[in-house]
Formats: C-alpha cells, sequence, structure tokens
C-alpha cells in the first residue's frame, strides 16, 4: 500500500520545483514518502505532526483545514487535507503554484483510499519504517511530537 | 467578471468588437458553464494551466479586448487603442466584465515575451501604488510615528468593534491619511500579535484565533526548522469556507488576516509570495 501511495507522490515531480512529498496520519504516522533520503522518517514524522497539530488548532475555531501553503525564504511547503491524513508537498520557492495545485489534486484524489486504509490499520511497531528505509534510526524515546528538538524544549 | 468557458454552441453574448473583426465563435467540443464572482487573474491563470490555445474576448468596464493564449502564456493582445503587453496591462486591470472565447485571426508573431504571472504582478503593482493606503493593524505607536506603521497593504479597516483583553494595550486610534472611508473592509478580522503573542490590535478576533495564530506560527517555524528550511515569511490557509493569511513583518509581529469571502486577493498573495 505505502508503495502505491510512494508511486502517486512519485508524479508530483513532474512539476518543476517540488522537492518531494510524504503522507503522515493524525497520529503522525507516516503512510509514504518520495523525499530525499536526506530527510529520515522520524524527521518526518516530526514535522508531519506538527503540521498535523497546526490543522487541529484551526479546528478549534471550527476551522476546518483544507490546503495551506506556507512560505519560507527560498521554499514552499504545500499542505493538502486527505481524509483524515495530510499530504505534504515540500518545494522550491518558484514552482509554479497552478502546476502543483492541480498535481496535488490529481494525487490527493489517487491516494485517499490508501491513507484511509493505512488509518484503520493499527499502528506499526516502533522502528518499522514506513516505506523506504531511513537513513538513521529515529531515537527510541522521541516519538512523533517529541517535546525535544536540538536539546530545546518545544 | 463572467465568464463564459470554450464549448459548444453559439455565444450568447453579441461579439462587439473592433471593425474588421470576426464575430467569436467556439466550435470546440467541451463544458460550457457561466461564472459570476471569479477575478480575471483566476481566468487567465487557468487558461494558462490548461495551455490552450485561444482567443478570449474580454469585455470590461476599460471598454473590449483580446487575450491571446497559447501553451500556457499570453502572447498576444489587444485592445481598442494598444496592442501587445501594454494591451495586456490594461485588460488585467479591469476589475468587472465577460470571459468569453472567440474566433480572431492570429498574429503572425507573438507581440508578449513576458509571463502571465508577471502581467498579473505588474498590475497588482500598479494597483497597489494607485490605491489609498490604508492602516491595519496598526502597532501600537506615538501619534507623531503613526504614519510610518501605516501597512501598504490594500485592506479596509472594519468597523466591527474591537476584542479587548487584559494584556491588550491601549492603541492610538488610526492616522488620518490611513482610515478609510469605505464603511465595508476587504476582510473580515484583522489581528496583529507582537513577537511574545501579545494582542496588539483586534478588529473582528476572538482570543482564541489569536492563540491559533501564535501558535501554528510557533509550529511552522519548528516544523520548517526540523525540515532544514528557514525564514517563514507568511500561510495561507483555505478552509472548507473561508480562508485566512497569517504573515510576519520585519519586527517580528504576526498578522492574521480573514478576507471576506468576495475579497480579491491576488494582490496579498503576491505580496507574500504565495501566488
Amino acid at each position: 500500500m505505502a508503495e502505491s501511495v510512494r508511486t502517486s507522490l512519485a508524479t508530483l515531480k513532474d512539476v518543476a520545483g517540488i522537492m518531494g512529498s510524504f503522507v503522515c496520519l493524525p497520529d503522525g504516522r507516516l503512510v509514504s514518502r518520495e523525499i530525499p533520503a536526506v530527510f529520515d522518517d522520524g524527521v518526518l514524522e516530526e514535522a508531519g505532526s506538527r503540521f498535523v497539530r497546526f490543522r487541529e488548532a484551526f479546528a478549534v475555531g471550527d476551522d476546518d483545514l483544507e490546503v495551506g501553503v506556507i512560505r519560507f525564504r527560498d521554499h514552499r511547503i504545500y499542505m493538502k487535507v486527505v481524509g483524515t491524513g495530510m499530504l505534504l508537498i515540500l518545494a522550491e520557492g518558484d514552482v509554479n503554484m497552478p502546476a502543483l495545485r492541480m498535481a496535488a489534486n490529481l494525487v490527493g484524489r489517487r491516494i485517499a483510499p490508501a491513507v484511509a486504509l493505512a488509518e484503520a490499520e493499527p499502528p506499526p511497531a516502533r522502528g518499522a519504517p514506513a516505506s523506504a528505509p531511513p537513513v538513521r534510526s529515529r531515537p527510541a524515546e522521541a516519538p512523533p511530537g517529541m517535546r525535544r528538538f536540538r536539546g530545546r524544549a518545544v | 467578471m463572467s465568464a463564459h468557458a470554450k464549448g459548444t454552441g453559439s455565444i450568447d453574448d453579441e461579439d462587439v468588437t473592433a471593425p474588421g473583426v470576426q464575430p467569436g465563435r467556439a466550435g470546440a467540443l467541451g463544458f460550457r458553464a457561466r461564472l459570476a464572482g471569479i477575478g480575471l487573474w483566476d481566468l487567465v491563470q487557468m487558461e494558462c494551466l490548461a495551455r490552450s490555445r485561444v482567443v478570449v474576448l474580454v469585455t470590461g468596464e476599460g471598454g473590449i479586448g483580446y487575450l491571446y493564449f497559447d501553451n500556457g502564456q499570453v502572447v498576444h493582445a489587444v485592445t481598442a487603442e494598444q496592442i501587445g503587453e501594454p494591451a495586456a496591462l490594461e485588460i488585467l486591470g479591469w476589475t468587472n466584465g465577460s470571459f468569453q472565447p472567440c474566433d480572431r485571426p492570429w498574429p503572425e508573431v507573438a507581440t508578449i515575451a513576458t509571463s502571465h504571472e508577471a502581467l498579473i504582478l505588474q498590475v497588482a503593482k500598479r494597483r497597489d501604488e494607485s490605491s489609498n493606503l490604508v492602516a491595519f493593524p496598526a502597532r501600537s505607536a506615538p501619534a507623531d510615528e503613526s504614519l510610518e506603521e501605516i501597512e501598504m497593504f490594500e485592506i479596509e479597516e472594519e468597523g466591527v468593534p474591537k476584542m479587548r483583553t487584559p494584556n491588550e494595550r491601549e492603541l492610538p486610534s488610526a492616522p488620518p491619511a490611513a482610515r478609510v472611508e469605505s464603511s465595508g473592509g476587504d476582510f473580515s478580522v484583522m489581528l496583529r500579535l507582537g513577537a511574545h503573542g501579545e494582542i496588539l490590535s483586534n478588529s473582528g478576533g476572538s482570543e482564541e484565533l489569536a492563540e491559533t495564530a501564535a501558535y501554528v506560527r510557533r509550529l511552522t517555524e519548528l516544523a520548517g526548522e526540523l525540515l532544514g528550511i528557514d525564514g517563514f515569511s507568511a500561510f495561507e490557509c483555505t478552509f472548507k469556507e473561508s480562508r485566512c493569511f497569517v504573515f510576519v513583518e520585519s519586527n517580528g509581529d504576526t498578522v492574521l488576516l480573514r478576507p471576506r469571502s468576495e475579497t480579491n486577493v491576488q494582490a496579498l498573495r503576491e505580496r507574500l509570495g504565495l501566488l
């Protein structure tokens, strides 16, 4: 299942400027990834769990997030809610946004059933990779939504 | 701006064109649609995204004009008095009208090399430069310095009573030059938070929304840090029934804007690098 999602995610790279993407569940679990190995699974889960909380924070005020575009100096992150999960796309700052939106819509539709199935499954044992093997293993004491980062409380 | 999608059948509206121009007719297969309340820029982007080769008749407050689309770009434009890029800029500056495909002879060479995004950007800048300077959400400042705090956004101040919180500072009234004459604003919520999350000014927002803005800004910065990308500056969220923008100013303040559904947010997106 993760492989089929990964295949769909790979199609996003048809849009110039898209560096990679990943899909995470409300509990922070990584469903699949198609992003350079420099981002290990642990990092993606931790980042993903923050985007999940981002969504939840707005939901408190009855704002039901569908899409988000975050602008950084040289990059963008595109968030698209897919069922209960979230598709996250990392792109360069000058990516063609209309093309990215369309590609994300198509991929979102395609992966929605797999995301729903993934959420229905019990969480895998700690340390099990979602797809590609991680570059470095995630510390056992750092679950998704970790409380410390680089020695700082976050 | 109303739009007629490409499709079968004849164009209902009379094609009032310049002398020598063939009335438009779209004979290709496809859907036919009537859309209201759509921005011209959105329609242009849709045509470019579809990489259509089509001529579109735009009827606006400035008269009529033609935009020639090919391979994802606007390659030619004509109005009553202009041709090429000046004509495209003139047309893109119109805010009300209709947009429908038509048959027109194609020019032998393209007269526009500028991308459609750059054209829209130019028009957005022109609009900004010609628009009234409007203040909100003005940061607390002495009255004589407040002019420097005018936000250059095309924002209209809303007449909604302010929410006050215990830690909210007393704000000076907006400078006269920054006041908006119209009673309706483009934004239903305008909220400014200080670097430490304190509410500096607020119009239409709740304390809970202020807390949300402060929290999601922090989450976004942390997620960016994890992914090795820095320089968070802004985000746009599209919700089921609304949208909001949050951006960081050079002084560290966080500003949240919730546009009304009918507000054209293209210029704001452009300024925030979200287009």
